[in-house]
């Protein structure tokens, strides 16, 4: 069980001139999941580095239960690391595969027996000791080299897109596998992705990042159903922002300095008459996605992006419609890029 | 038609292969052989047990090999860091140094080699096995240097990050990841440069002086003599090793080509 304290983190590669981590500061609990989401670039990959000691900052702290962790070398220092890929060893079998970390701390054979049995089991996987990585299944290779990050009994768990190259079924059901077993052992973990809906599957907190600053850090539910800032906002997906009293739809979400509404696309009515809190525009796109329909309503000159759920009506594009802003969905964001 | 063309062409491709092998064994196995005749009269071991009995025959061979050998693992040695460097980094000058290291194969070997020639004597390796063996590493290091690094180019230094994380040191990883993810890639470098060394005539007689008496000295020396017989039972002592080793190392020779198939 570890705390991880990150503190006032800088970085700037050389030969670039914008820094890749700005005073990043964060804390992370014991045993708790924290979700780091962002696009490429935003300096996910390269806080994962710092944690391990594949690179240094240029400056601040990164503390393990009070202790910085900075001058103790990477093999040392308790960070495991799961990639997208598996990268199982290809010349050694899943059970040494397994124990390979076990081994390097100079683990009798019959304890490193012992836990790969143990570690096969908790990740559902029993009796394929023998097997060579590339007889796994990607989905196999992954829980594989989970068990292999968790077998040392880590200080802390770090995921860099362990899923993002799987199929959705395996993807999901794995989603399921690693947040049971890290809940399981409690330990500390941090998991990169881009993808929102994973992140929020499972973590228990999630930090967005944009430009090596966190934008926003809350719980799942808070950031989808109330962002606090735009930025946070337009990363969970909002994309309608109104201002103004009555309220218009803003053309650019952040040019006003006055109060800034948002509102998801699922909250958002399409119809054909009008009512309270709706305006007038016309379908630019209206399409059919199963589980709901999705509209692009020119609206005052700018595009709304709605969602209904099935059943809905399907539109024609140009057709005459209402858009309705019910106001117990509106929600207010701060007008800058953090908070 | 064009199946049958390239089946052609490579039946052509082996006789032209196999056909000098096949008559050296005939020259060196058989005493009387004249034309018009297409098989030797008489086949004899009398020419072989000669050549073995010969004082120099067995030293050259065993000498031969020793340098090669030597000169495979040195090579490795002195490649892996270039290598490394040139296939994982990119930086400035990469090009330049790429070139650097492809001068021995650009100068012609006779200026190496007097040039060495004159350094060796002064340092006292002029005549000594370890100055043969450094002549030798210089027409083999390119070629190492541009099996490994292509070899380091196709590594996924992750595998190196994830087994750092997992506790294991940097000598640790270098031993038991990098050089066995690698172990195909390292035998066909090794290779080349026992080939290469294997085959070196010019700069073994420069800087060997006489002294170091290799099985390619030998075989000019008896190509000079003029006797057909010796020439062809001292080809198929020169030809043994090289396809030796070769069978020896077909697997990870076939391995390194699919690691490479895979790459494209």
């Amino acid at each position: 069980m570890t705390t991880v304290n990150i503190i006032s983190l800088n970085k700037t590669y050389p030969n670039q001139s914008a820094p890749v981590l700005k005073d990043f500061s964060l804390s992370i609990h014991d045993g708790e999941m924290v979700a780091f989401l962002g696009p490429s670039g935003s300096g996910k990959s390269t806080l994962l580095k710092l944690i391990t000691g594949i690179e240094r900052p240029d400056s601040g702290d990164i503390q393990f239960d009070d202790s910085s962790i900075l001058n103790i070398d990477p093999n040392k220092r308790g960070a495991v690391l799961m990639f997208q890929k598996s990268y199982l060893f290809p010349f050694l079998n899943v059970e040494d595969n397994i124990g390979f970390g076990l081994k390097v701390q100079g683990a009798s054979s019959q304890i490193i027996h012992a836990e790969v049995k143990r570690m096969l089991n908790l990740i559902g996987l029993p009796g394929i000791e023998k097997r060579k990585s590339g007889q796994l299944s990607g989905g196999e290779g992954q829980r594989v080299a989970l068990a292999r990050a968790l077998v040392t009994n880590p200080k802390l768990l770090l995921l860099d897109e362990p899923l993002s190259s799987l199929d959705t079924e395996v993807r999901i059901n794995l989603q399921e596998v690693i947040r049971n077993i890290q809940r399981e052992l409690g330990v500390t973990t941090i998991f990169v992705t881009h993808d929102l809906g994973e992140a929020m599957a499972m973590s228990d907190r999630m930090a967005l990042l944009l430009n090596g600053e966190i934008v926003a850090l809350d719980t799942p539910e808070n950031l989808f159903h109330r962002p606090r800032s735009l930025a946070a906002a337009k990363f969970m997906g909002v994309s309608t922002f109104l201002s103004g009293d009555p309220l218009i739809v803003q053309k650019e979400a952040c040019s006003s300095s006055d109060k800034v509404f948002a509102i998801r696309p699922e909250h958002i009515r399409v119809q054909k008459d009008t009512c309270d809190q709706s305006m007038p525009g016309v379908v630019s796109d209206c399409v059919f996605r199963g589980e709901y329909v999705e509209y692009l309503v020119a609206v005052d000159g700018t595009h709304v992006r709605a969602r209904m759920s099935m059943p809905a009506p399907m539109f024609p594009h140009g057709a005459q419609v209402f858009v309705k802003f019910p106001r117990e969905h509106l929600f207010e964001v701060q007008n800058q890029e953090s908070a | 038609m064009k199946h049958f063309v390239t089946s052609k062409f490579r039946y052509i491709l082996y006789l032209v292969l196999v056909a000098p092998l096949l008559l050296f064994i005939a020259y060196a196995f058989s005493t009387r052989w004249f034309f018009p005749q297409p098989f030797p009269i008489e086949w004899t071991m009398e020419t072989f047990q000669h050549v073995f009995h010969d004082s120099q025959t067995i030293p050259s061979l065993a000498q031969g090999l020793w340098i090669a050998s030597l000169v495979g693992l040195l090579s490795l040695i002195l490649a892996l860091p270039a290598a490394r460097v040139l296939g994982l980094r990119k930086f400035r000058g990469r090009q330049l140094v790429w070139l650097l290291f492809f001068l021995p194969t650009i100068i012609p070997p006779l200026s190496v080699g007097m040039g060495l020639n004159i350094l060796f004597l002064r340092v006292g390796l002029a005549g000594t096995i370890a100055g043969v063996v450094l002549a030798h590493i210089i027409p083999t290091l390119p070629y190492t240097i541009f099996t490994l690094s292509s070899a380091y180019a196709r590594f996924d230094e992750n595998y190196e990050f994830q087994a750092l994380a997992l506790g294991a040191s940097p000598w640790h990883i270098f031993l038991n990841v990098t050089l066995r993810m690698m172990t195909p890639s390292l035998v066909v470098a090794a290779l080349f440069a026992f080939l290469i060394s294997w085959s070196q005539y010019l700069l073994t007689l420069l800087i060997g002086g006489g002294q170091v008496i290799t099985l390619p000295i030998l075989l000019f020396s008896a190509a000079s003599g003029g006797n057909p017989s010796v020439i062809a039972t001292l080809s198929l002592l020169f030809i043994a090793p090289p396809v030796l080793v070769i069978a020896v190392t077909a697997r990870q020779l076939n391995q390194h080509g699919n690691q490479i198939r895979e790459q494209y």
